[in-house]
């Protein structure tokens, strides 16, 4: 059997190879109906006298009806083989909300299905993809149309729109030998590795057949063009095809071809017959490889759009709620037909490109985690089992005994659901929209409430949780702790515009006490008008949701909803991007519906409408580190970097990876409770990247990070001089606009370090 | 087998220092606000090693009691959700209070009503007050036989087999049932419940008894019949002085060092 994680003694990839990655700026399939019409105009224009070109349809072929039952075969062979994938996928549960904001959903398919979207984020695999994708949209076209003349009562395949149909069918042919052509450098000369991860035969059989097929198709019309266009030639009937190298030089790939085989001397009747072996390989090649639609990788030409209709519409940063937990038989996804049937569609989708393990920050560091592995276990298993399944739901027999392996546990080890970071990277690359994280957050919480198979130290955290609310176990300060030497804390009272949302890392952990307490400065400089809870602050249960413990998570959201509207809380500033995605994302399906701001959010509003004044150059150079929740799950990705831009004396280096390709610290989805296992440390791996920079200072705005980065630099920087120092943005805005004294001068210590 | 396992609710041992008060002049401690009282650590642990011996008994049952206040419900409901079976809470105006020696009399007044109890799990001591006694003091009055600061226990043909803790490695001690063991944190920590577990819990209902339930004469229970009395209950203040030695050389310092401590006598 599989696991989910890659050979252990494979090498780490090292970081950093490629650069600081370009947008990719390619306006989709869209310019090829754009160039096919422009071309119509000028052909048009050229050719407008010229009526009577055409061609004849299955020309030199015997039983060109065989082509039908070929079809017939085939499009039976999809039903079948479509059936035998859908009857796989009703085995899950039902997917609520499917139909639900139809316009984005369409939107969706058609921008990242059609447009490949998220293809493009590679743009050598995008442009690879377009040139096949367009030239296999457009030859299907030219196909239907050679039937559609031969088959009906319509004829258009003559004059101007002849010639014109001979330059795109060329011309596309062409486009797709180049995809084809990219497609074998990238699988077989490239230095590239991601794509051989989990390599498979069909992965051969679909490129070189579909650069057949191609090949074959410029002879079967070369061959034509030779003998009748460029020779003339008279059919059995006695029909006179008069020579026409004019009309062959439309097709100018295969007039390309035919024209230097005058040079081999051949006879009429070789030719014709090589034009026969051909055009019979080419059809037979043809419907074979759409037959591997079903059965191999090559569904995701039908899966892609269709899983980007199902993609979910709401925010990337929202884990579903299960409702009426009290009643639930399974508490989260401990067996294959526990996920909806949506998750399982999914996983036929799944291409095995290796972008999510490629991203993934589990992986990156030897961690015993590969999303696409993951994919392709459960694909496995549901494949292994999911006909059993399905059998015995249907008479009533007892679906929880057909598995002989546990999914969670055996086909999937723990470890490798404890080492997601739910960093959203793996979701954010993946070409056919497949979201990784609800899935592994899904086991998680059977892990969690129905095996209590917990790591000792996430087990700490959750227990904390739940005696103290809060999870930082041992922590010798309370949630007033950092209003010491502050002055008057305003305590929220519902008249304040704001509650200042300070959170349990903000309030209880060491180094997060001087960020919290940088923000309450600069709120109180700007003249904001905001509140804090103080001692009624508790967990709002984030922490236990991405654990797994979905039932103490609705335990502290229900509380803190409750707290939140006696108190009449309108608007939310919060210290971390964890409590603000729970907020902004979560809370709702609590009834919870707040104006949740980042402090990030609010400081750049601040500088930009002059209620902060940046006063004090900096004189320093910084590099930015997007945090998950605030970058890709809430796309706030300008705001930082305007406030950085607004600071004089600031310089600002990017590293490699950064705004929604960013990487993730390592300590998100409750792993700043969990001991690494693994090659590396994630923040090792993000810290050396930082330092890469050369910059003096990292910042972020995210407690997690910091602590990671505090944890991460002395092992990447052994001495102390000159090590890069990891800041919150806040405290950065507060040199800047109050100095580096300017605690003090507001009768308070200084507190940053 | 039935086990009673005795659990107690104490204010958080990891209240941060800076939150901890006491009412100086009524020699009590002020709740923390905002932190909620937990069971105490060692309670659990006596939970986790009742559970396993049931656990691979296969049968047998747990009843969880606790002398306490309302709030106490919460500790004795964590030990339902681990697995225990019965809880029974021991409140009763005239229970409040009291010493080692009146909390082990209510429970052993508990565990005679409950009659066919084969062994008492306590922890080895509460984690607030660090006392101890109760254990020892509850076989004294059910007349039962003890081992404390246990780090195993197996229960064999009617016999319990203890692993006891010592300062240099561990002993083991056999007793006859029923006995009294208390528990060490050395037998591992409490399991996590799972969540059908914790609904379970929350659906049982807890007992309560109060003194005379217990057929116990108010004044010998609670504080009326505590035999220990706290004199004084105080924060004790924490300070350091530092003095540097003068002197022209290393030896001039070194005496005046030596003559300082001695007047201070200190040497």
């Amino acid at each position: 059997m599989s696991v989910s994680e890659r050979d252990s003694a494979a090498p780490v990839r090292p970081a950093g190879r490629r650069g600081k990655p370009r947008p990719v700026r390619l306006t989709g399939a869209w310019w090829a109906p754009a160039v096919g019409l422009s071309g119509l105009g000028l052909i048009s224009a050229i050719e407008l006298e010229r009526t009577n070109a055409g061609r004849e349809v299955f020309f030199n072929v015997q039983q060109p009806w065989i082509v039908y039952i070929l079809l017939a075969a085939l499009t039976g062979l999809l039903v079948y083989g479509f059936a035998r994938h859908a009857t796989l996928w009703t085995v899950g549960k039902p997917t609520p909300g499917l139909l639900r904001e139809i316009p984005m959903r369409a939107r969706n398919a058609i921008r990242l299905g059609l447009g490949q979207e998220k293809v493009r984020r590679d743009r050598y695999a995008g442009i690879m993809h377009l040139c096949i994708f367009s030239s296999i949209i457009v030859l299907t076209a030219v196909t239907a149309q050679v039937a559609l003349e031969d088959d009906t009562p319509l004829s258009f395949l003559h004059g101007n729109y002849y010639l014109f149909f001979s330059f795109y069918g060329d011309l596309f042919g062409l486009i797709g030998m180049i995809g084809v052509g990219m497609a074998l450098y990238r699988r077989y000369f490239d230095d590239f590795h991601r794509i051989r991860w989990d390599e498979r035969l069909e992965d051969h059989i679909i490129i070189w057949g579909l650069g057949l097929i191609l090949i074959t198709g410029f002879g079967v019309e070369a061959a034509r063009i030779s003998v009748t266009e460029l020779n003339g030639f008279i059919l059995e009937d006695g029909t006179q095809l008069e020579a026409h190298p004019d009309w062959a030089r439309w097709s100018f790939v295969s007039y390309a071809i035919a024209e230097p085989l005058g040079i081999l001397d051949l006879t009429q009747d070789q030719v014709l017959a090589g034009h026969t072996w051909m055009w019979w390989i080419h059809v037979i090649l043809a419907f074979g490889w759409l037959g591997l639609l079903v059965f191999t990788r090559l569904d995701h030409m039908i899966f892609a759009p269709v899983n980007a209709f199902l993609l979910r519409t709401d925010a990337p940063g929202r884990l579903s709620k299960i409702e009426d937990i009290e009643e639930q038989e399974v508490f989260g996804v401990g067996q294959i037909q526990d996920f909806t049937w949506k998750q399982l569609f999914e996983l036929d989708a799944c291409v095995r490109c290796g972008r999510c393990t490629e991203v993934c920050p589990a992986d990156l560091s030897g961690q015993p985690l590969s999303p696409m592995h993951l994919i392709q276990d459960l694909k496995a298993h549901l494949a292994s089992v999911g006909p059993e399944v399905q059998r015995r739901g249907h008479v009533g027999g007892d679906v929880r005994e057909v598995a002989q392996l546990e999914m969670v546990g055996e086909v999937i080890k723990d470890e490798t659901l404890w080492a997601c970071r739910t960093c959203g990277a793996c979701v954010q690359e993946c070409p056919v929209m497949i979201e990784h994280v609800p899935t592994i957050v899904d086991m998680r919480r059977y892990l969690v409430m129905d095996e209590a198979r917990v790591p000792a130290t996430a087990q700490t955290a959750l227990e904390n949780m739940e005696m103290r609310g809060h999870p930082w176990r041992g922590t010798n300060r309370t949630r007033e702790s950092w209003m010491e030497g502050l002055g008057e804390v305003p305590v929220f009272d519902g008249s304040q515009d704001y509650l200042y949302w300070v959170g349990c890392s903000g309030a209880l952990v060491e180094r997060n006490l001087p960020v919290t307490q940088s923000v309450f400065r600069l709120l109180r400089e700007s003249g904001a008008s905001f509140g804090v809870l103080g001692q009624e602050e508790t967990c709002n249960g984030d922490p236990a949701r991405r654990l797994g413990n979905e039932y103490l998570y609705q335990i502290l959201a229900e509380q803190l909803v409750e707290t939140f509207k006696a108190k009449n809380v309108q608007r939310v500033i919060t210290n971390c991007p964890h409590c603000f995605n729970t907020f902004k994302n979560e809370y709702p399906q609590f009834d919870g519906r707040f104006e949740v701001l980042h402090h990030t959010e609010f400081l750049e509003g601040a500088l930009t409408d002059g209620s902060l004044q940046p006063r004090h150059s900096l004189d320093s150079s910084v590099t930015y580190h997007d945090s998950c929740y605030l970058g890709r799950m809430n796309g706030v990705y300008d705001a930082p970097r305007q406030i950085i831009e607004l600071l004089p004396g600031v310089d600002l280096t990017e590293m490699r990876r950064s705004r929604s390709k960013g990487l993730c610290c390592g300590a998100g989805g409750g792993n700043m409770w969990q001991e690494e296992v693994g090659e590396r440390r994630v923040n090792h791996v993000r810290t050396e990247e930082a330092v890469g920079t050369g910059a003096s200072e990292v910042v972020s705005n995210c407690p997690f990070c910091i602590q990671m980065f505090d944890d991460g630099v002395p092992a990447i920087q052994p001495e102390e001089e000159g090590r890069i120092r990891p800041f919150d943005i806040a405290e950065l805005v507060e040199r800047s606009v109050l100095g580096e004294d300017g605690a003090s001068s507001n009768g308070a210590p200084t507190a940053t370090t | 087998m039935h086990f009673v396992v005795c659990a107690k609710q104490i204010p958080d041992p990891e209240t941060p220092p800076s939150a901890f008060r006491i009412d100086e002049a009524n020699n009590e401690v002020i709740p923390a606000p905002g932190i909620s009282p937990v069971l105490s650590q060692f309670d659990g642990m006596a939970a986790e090693a009742a559970l396993r011996i049931i656990e691979a008994a296969g049968e047998g049952k747990i009843t969880v009691i606790s002398l306490g206040q309302e709030s106490a419900q919460a500790a004795i409901k964590q030990v339902l959700a681990m697995g225990a079976d019965e809880g029974i809470l021991l409140e009763d105006d005239a229970l409040q209070g009291g010493d080692s020696y009146t909390t082990a009399r209510t429970l052993a007044a508990a565990i005679e009503k409950l009659g066919d109890v084969d062994a008492v799990f306590c922890g080895r001591q509460a984690a607030d007050w660090d006392m101890g006694q109760v254990g020892l003091g509850l076989a004294e009055l059910l007349g039962w036989p003890s081992a404390i600061i246990a780090k195993d226990v197996q229960i064999e043909n009617g016999t319990m087999h203890v692993q006891r803790v010592l300062a240099d490695g561990f002993e083991t001690v056999a007793l006859p049932l029923p006995a009294v063991v208390t528990i060490s944190n050395e037998i591992g920590d409490p399991r996590y419940p799972k969540l059908q577990q914790i609904m379970r819990a929350a659906r049982k209902t807890v007992n309560r008894w109060s003194a005379e339930d217990l057929g116990l004469d108010p004044s010998t229970v609670g504080d009326a019949g505590a035999r220990l009395k706290l004199e004084r209950l105080f924060i004790p203040e924490l300070g350091g002085d530092v003095e540097i030695m003068e002197g022209e050389s290393a030896e001039e310092q070194a005496q005046n060092l030596a003559t300082t401590l001695r007047e201070a006598k200190v040497l």
